[in-house]
């Protein structure tokens, strides 16, 4: 078992998820290193977003051992909560609050009180100050998912989950997001990224880690370094030629 | 980053949590107003319905005979569309997963959430109660027990509050989900409408000797709160993470 400080960020071994009589999860075995950012791929139904919701802490697994930064996230859920975001393509911000009090509330859930120095910190990074006081219906969908991508760092999380986080956005809100995600990025080199994306050049273009899957197991698992992407994109198109079970 | 929070590691109180989820809910409705706007119309037209199916009854003693019936089914049927809509906001963009991501007791959002349903519950009748007895009871003579309808009113919103809260969490990702809490919100609740019913009645009649009734449908109301919000308590977790 890796130490709190070092090692993964995360292992999972023979992580099963069961609903009814279909394995969304089948024996998965993952390992990523601190500081990595992973790309995972695969068709629909492949077990990506189930996948990330157990690693969210959203849905606990069947069975199997799940490790993040260093503690049992099947034993302790509630210690590792603080230490991980997740940025979705649904915002999780209320449409009649305004960005401040979106983020004075999140923070309160956090650290009982609001952090107003941090929450003054993040809409200067996500270049929402000066709009921090109208209500976040009045906001285009790009700055909605800037400010969720605020959201997710008002607890200044260890791990990072990012699920579809470029879905419904236009391509200058894309490359605001991506911006941002990498900002984001540089201030803690520390910090692990978990993207779902059915979009493989993003994907591709972010990662240092790749994981393809289908059928709710790894077909493919390893570093960007040694992978050729025209190799990587016919496995990729070969796995989504597989479908779901 | 420079403003990490000397907090990180050390969980707040479950107190703050409660107030900062209930606050949220509250700043919400009083900036919205869909839920109590809703309720109080939904209310207004059931109680003209009432009017139109009352208005060839002469004798008002029939009507007070009737009134503590009447009057629970205008809160049953008020609630049933309150509660609907007392998660809208929260599934609309996600927001229940962000709270859920935050090391909050899966019991103090229930507690939160069934606070604010009660609140709003408690503002419906604060402004329905009075129009029913205006409209229907305002010629007949009230038994001096009248007031004491208050007990079963408090007994069975926070019932319907806490119950309500458990089984619309459970219906939010359904389909038809309306419809389904109705089905089963109405069995669940009824042995607690059925006492309150009881209790109001025999207030509103005022006759002597069926005090008894009034107390022992009083302490029913009572022990299905503690029961059923104990039991709400303890599988929020499940209901809101299944």
């Amino acid at each position: 078992m890796p130490s709190e400080q070092g090692g993964y960020a995360v292992e999972a071994h023979g992580l099963i998820k069961q609903f009814g009589l279909r394995r969304a999860l089948d024996n998965l075995e993952l390992t990523v290193p601190r500081g990595a950012f992973l790309s995972i791929f695969g068709p629909n139904g492949a077990g990506k977003t189930t996948l990330l919701r157990a690693l969210a802490l959203l849905s606990r697994p069947t069975r199997g051992s799940l490790s993040i930064l260093g503690v049992n996230a099947l034993e302790e859920p509630e210690r590792l909560r603080p230490r991980i975001g997740l940025i979705s393509h649904r915002s999780m911000l209320y449409g009649d609050l305004s960005a401040q009090e979106n983020l004075e509330f999140f923070s309160s859930l956090y650290e009982g009180e609001p952090n107003r120095a941090r929450i003054d910190e993040l809409l200067r990074l996500v270049e929402l100050d000066h709009r921090r006081n109208d209500a976040v219906r009045t906001y285009s969908r790009g700055m909605q998912q800037r400010l969720s991508i605020a959201r997710s760092l008002v607890s200044d999380p260890d791990l990072i989950l990012l699920d579809e986080p470029y879905s419904g956005l236009d391509p200058h809100a894309v490359d605001l997001t991506d911006e941002l995600l990498g900002r984001v990025r540089e201030q803690n080199p520390q910090r692990t990224f978990i993207m779902v994306s059915h979009d493989l050049d993003k994907g591709f273009s972010w990662m240092t880690h790749a994981l393809i899957m289908a059928r709710g197991q790894a077909v493919f698992a390893g570093e960007k370094a040694g992978i050729d992407r025209e190799a990587f994109r016919e496995l990729y198109l070969a796995t989504v030629g597989l479908g779901v079970a | 980053m420079a403003a990490r929070s000397s907090n990180a590691g050390k969980r707040p109180s479950k107190f703050a949590q409660y107030r900062a989820l209930l606050t949220k809910d509250l700043r919400q409705e009083l900036r919205t107003r869909e839920m109590l706007t809703s309720m109080v119309v939904y209310a207004l037209l059931v109680l003209t319905v009432y009017g139109a199916a009352l208005s060839q009854v002469g004798d008002r003693v029939q009507v007070v005979a009737f009134a503590g019936g009447m009057l629970w089914a205008l809160i049953v049927f008020t609630s049933l569309l309150g509660l609907n809509r007392s998660f809208a906001h929260e599934t609309e963009s996600g927001c229940l997963e962000g709270i859920l991501l935050a090391p909050v007791d899966r019991a103090v959002i229930f507690l939160a959430k069934a606070t604010s349903n009660l609140i709003f519950l408690t503002v419906v009748e604060l402004i329905c109660v009075p129009l029913f007895f205006v409209f229907f009871l305002s010629g007949a003579e009230l038994a001096s027990t009248t007031p004491m309808i208050v007990l079963p009113l408090v007994m069975g919103t926070v019932g319907v509050a806490g119950v309500g809260t458990l089984l619309s969490t459970m219906t939010i990702d359904t389909r038809g989900r309306d419809v389904l809490l109705a089905i089963l919100l109405i069995p669940v609740i009824f042995p607690l409408l059925y006492a309150c019913v009881s209790a109001c009645s025999v207030a509103f009649m005022g006759v002597e000797g069926t005090f008894g009734t009034f107390w022992t449908s009083l302490a029913v109301a009572v022990a299905y709160d503690v029961i059923m919000i104990a039991a709400a308590w303890g599988l929020y977790e499940f209901a809101v993470e299944g």
